[in-house]
């Protein structure tokens, strides 16, 4: 807007325009930016399924989700994919049997047992564990933490033990942060109310707060699971890899190989042939990756807005 | 319920959490005291001379005179060792023809091992890998390889029902009543006089290239990799996420659009990094061409996507906690809506964006798995700026995991491995406690 000698508060007719059509063209491309990860998320599904279709036109699904021979640089391969899916599973398992107690029992102690100095100084070392570098954990696991177990008797250093402790480790911090999030979020007058009703903090945190924290934990719990399956770095290094089905099942001293680690180990060979069945698996393993993914992410969101 | 039980149970109940904190400071400790303490040995340790001799031909450190004058020191040290086997030749000839083949099988194996220890023998050919120019630079993996000529490898079958078991047979045994015989003794007494280990600090590990696969030198390119990939990472996401989180906090009217678009970028903040990997190789290389190959801009790219969600969220909470009075403040003495945005919230939200800014730059300088079929190659020369545009680069954390199971000599380079993890969780865990002291600053200067 210029000032001319008849200088005027209000804006002419002309200058108005301009105006609204400045703010709204600054607001669309804003928008525009805002709505870039919505794109991304997108580009990111449709380039991976699509990688995925001619895999399973081809082979359909039943042998990949049902099969235990994995042979894919066999000629001709075979994608029994069964034993991958069960590793995956197995390490999870053990990483949230590890995380959950010790995580939720440390974000209700961060949140309501600690005085706030003593929390000041622990809340720092939640987050160092969180931004320890995967490759950094699955260094400790291959270099210092399977020779170890080794010692102790086992067969193998790289094992589902071994990958689920380090899992456990690295899952964490999210489940801690969440989780004490959301006891902070309960709020100071049930806490209270409680207190006032003569209950010990024992009793007010397990049937009080707890309680009424149940969905935030267990969004917590969901993220947790998120981020041990898609670990990549940790499993690759020090699960293994050993496509097959532990025998027993609960037979933790064994290896295994995980999605993740399946994807980043034979990309390696399997990208100077794009096209070839050996390509397009590693896509389908990214798709049910990714399938997993967005279940949790949508479990984890139907959990938190759900209840008031 | 009596009240002591029900104060037990209290007491235990607090003792639960405790104890979990404890094991979660315990865990980290675990994890980072061997780290750190084997990391720093890749800087500080015992070098010998044939260590600084290594450093000042292929790097040009130290100083020359005194160098040459402890390697001839050494080598005098050194030369009735390789006198004795000269000498030992012609009398193995004399031998009856049973002994004879034990004992060349033993000369064979004393000399591949001293050939390591010392470097290779005078008056030979140089070999052509860098490695076997020198013999062992480190004093600690110098004693190793001592052991290897004094002591012979073999396996116990005497109890049949067991497995065999390894023992370490003196080789001196072998050579009983030969002139031989003194060989192992002087090697023993004499070995720090041929080695001269001494206390260094090499501080150029994290500026020097590397030699023959890591096997000497440090370790500069890696880490300029690492940086190269983390900034790149930010230029893109750092604006993208702002504006973003100017949009959601400032702009956005809550709707269904607006927590459509929370729902997606919670999935992307859900999507594992091996995909995003893929995704990168699929769209930025195969589809768009950013390069022809891996390169490092195409590395910035993904790993952009994967900080994107970080950034905008805590550039949202930055944003949302500036005061609402600061806005009204503006707006009513007469600023436009993007002008108080950009002349008043902004610069108030700057320093809680700057914190979760660098939180996310220590995440993409420690991400592996977006960068391998991307940006990551093991063994390359240091970039310079404009190469990153089409170039592959090596990185700290490729290279962690390509050194520790790939190299053809794991176990010779431990001390290189445990030196990057330590550099790179350093890096990391700088950027953190850059981010967590600002914040408790940010935080004490809101409450007043």
């Amino acid at each position: 807007m210029h000032y001319n000698k008849k200088q005027s508060l209000v804006f002419s007719k002309k200058d108005a325009t301009l105006q609204w059509l400045g703010s709204s063209i600054g607001k669309g491309f804003l928008f525009l930016i805002a709505s870039f990860s919505a794109v991304i998320v997108f580009l990111i599904f449709w380039f991976i399924v699509k990688d995925a279709i001619p895999f399973f036109a081809e082979k359909g699904f039943k042998e990949f989700f049902t099969g235990t021979n994995w042979y894919p640089a066999a000629e001709p391969g075979e994608f029994g994919a069964l034993p991958i899916f069960v590793g995956t599973i197995l390490v999870t398992l053990g990483a949230i049997i590890i995380a959950v107690p010790v995580g939720i029992c440390a974000a209700v102690c961060l949140s309501d047992i600690l005085p706030f100095k003593i929390r000041q100084i622990a809340k720092p070392i939640v987050e160092m564990l969180a931004a320890v570098p995967s490759v950094a954990y699955g260094f400790f696991a291959l270099v210092i933490f399977a020779p170890f177990l080794q010692s102790l008797g086992a067969t193998t250093g790289t094992n589902v033990l071994n990958v689920s402790i380090i899992l456990g480790i690295m899952a964490l911090p999210t489940i801690v942060s969440v989780a004490e999030d959301a006891l902070q979020a309960v709020g100071k007058d049930l806490r209270e109310g409680s207190y006032a009703l003569g209950a010990t903090r024992a009793e007010t945190l397990i049937k009080v707060i707890i309680p009424a924290a149940a969905s935030g934990i267990t969004a917590a719990v969901v993220l947790g699971i998120m981020r041990a399956i898609g670990e990549t770095m940790v499993v690759w290094m020090a699960s293994g890899n050993a496509a097959q089905i532990p025998e027993p099942i609960y037979n933790v001293l064994q290896p295994v190989r995980t999605l993740t680690a399946t994807i980043a180990g034979d990309m390696g060979e399997a990208d100077h042939v794009i096209g070839s069945m050996r390509y397009h698996v590693l896509f389908a393993m990214a798709a049910s990756l990714l399938a997993i993914s967005f279940l949790c992410n949508w479990i984890s969101e139907w959990i938190t807005t759900r209840d008031p | 319920m009596q009240l002591k039980t029900r104060k037990f149970i209290n007491k235990l109940f607090s003792g639960i959490g405790i104890t979990s904190v404890v094991i979660m400071t315990a865990f980290l400790l675990i994890l980072l005291t061997p780290i750190t303490y084997k990391g720093l040995g890749a800087i500080f340790f015992s070098g010998t001379i044939e260590y600084r001799m290594l450093n000042y031909k292929e790097f040009g450190h130290g100083d020359k005179e005194n160098i040459e004058k402890e390697f001839a020191k050494a080598k005098t040290a050194r030369a009735p060792v390789y006198l004795q086997f000269d000498s030992f030749k012609k009398e193995v000839k004399k031998l009856e023809p049973k002994k004879r083949r034990e004992i060349k099988n033993q000369l064979k194996e004393i000399k591949e091992a001293l050939k390591e220890l010392l470097g290779p023998f005078p008056d030979t050919p140089i070999p052509v890998l860098l490695r076997n120019q020198y013999g062992q630079t480190r004093w600690k993996n110098a004693q190793e390889k001592l052991h290897h000529v004094l002591y012979s490898e073999e396996w116990d079958y005497s109890d049949p029902t067991k497995p065999g078991i390894q023992v370490f047979v003196p080789r001196k045994k072998y050579f009983a009543g030969t002139s031989f015989e003194s060989f192992f003794p002087y090697l023993e007494k004499n070995i720090k006089k041929m080695l001269l280990p001494k206390f260094t600090c090499y501080w150029q590990f994290l500026t020097d290239k590397s030699k023959d696969a890591h096997f000497f030198g440090g370790i500069m390119p890696e880490i300029l990799g690492t940086i190269y990939l983390a900034l790149g990472a930010m230029i893109f996401a750092v604006p993208l996420g702002i504006l973003a989180a100017i949009y959601l906090s400032e702009y956005a009217n809550p709707g269904k659009i607006i927590s459509f678009l929370r729902i997606c970028m919670g999935a992307l903040a859900g999507v594992p990094s091996i995909v995003f990997g893929l995704f990168g190789l699929a769209f930025f290389i195969n589809t768009i061409h950013v390069s022809n190959s891996k390169s490092v801009l195409a590395g910035s790219m993904t790993l952009a996507l994967l900080i994107l969600p970080t950034v905008i969220r805590s550039a949202e909470e930055a944003i949302k906690a500036v005061p609402n009075t600061y806005r009204e403040a503006s707006l009513g003495l007469g600023a436009g809506k993007w002008h108080s945005v950009w002349t008043i919230v902004l610069p108030s939200a700057l320093p809680g964006i700057l914190t979760g800014t660098i939180i996310s730059l220590g995440r993409a300088a420690g991400e592996t798995a977006p960068i391998i079929f991307t940006a990551a190659v093991s063994v390359g020369l240091p970039l310079k700026i404009w190469e990153t545009l089409s170039q592959p680069t090596p990185a700290l954390s490729w290279n962690i995991y390509n050194l520790c199971t790939e190299h053809e000599a794991v176990d010779e380079i431990r001390h290189v491995q445990y030196g990057m993890v330590f550099v790179l969780i350093a890096i990391v865990l700088l950027f953190n406690l850059t981010a967590i002291i600002a914040r408790a600053r940010i935080m004490k200067k809101l409450r007043g």
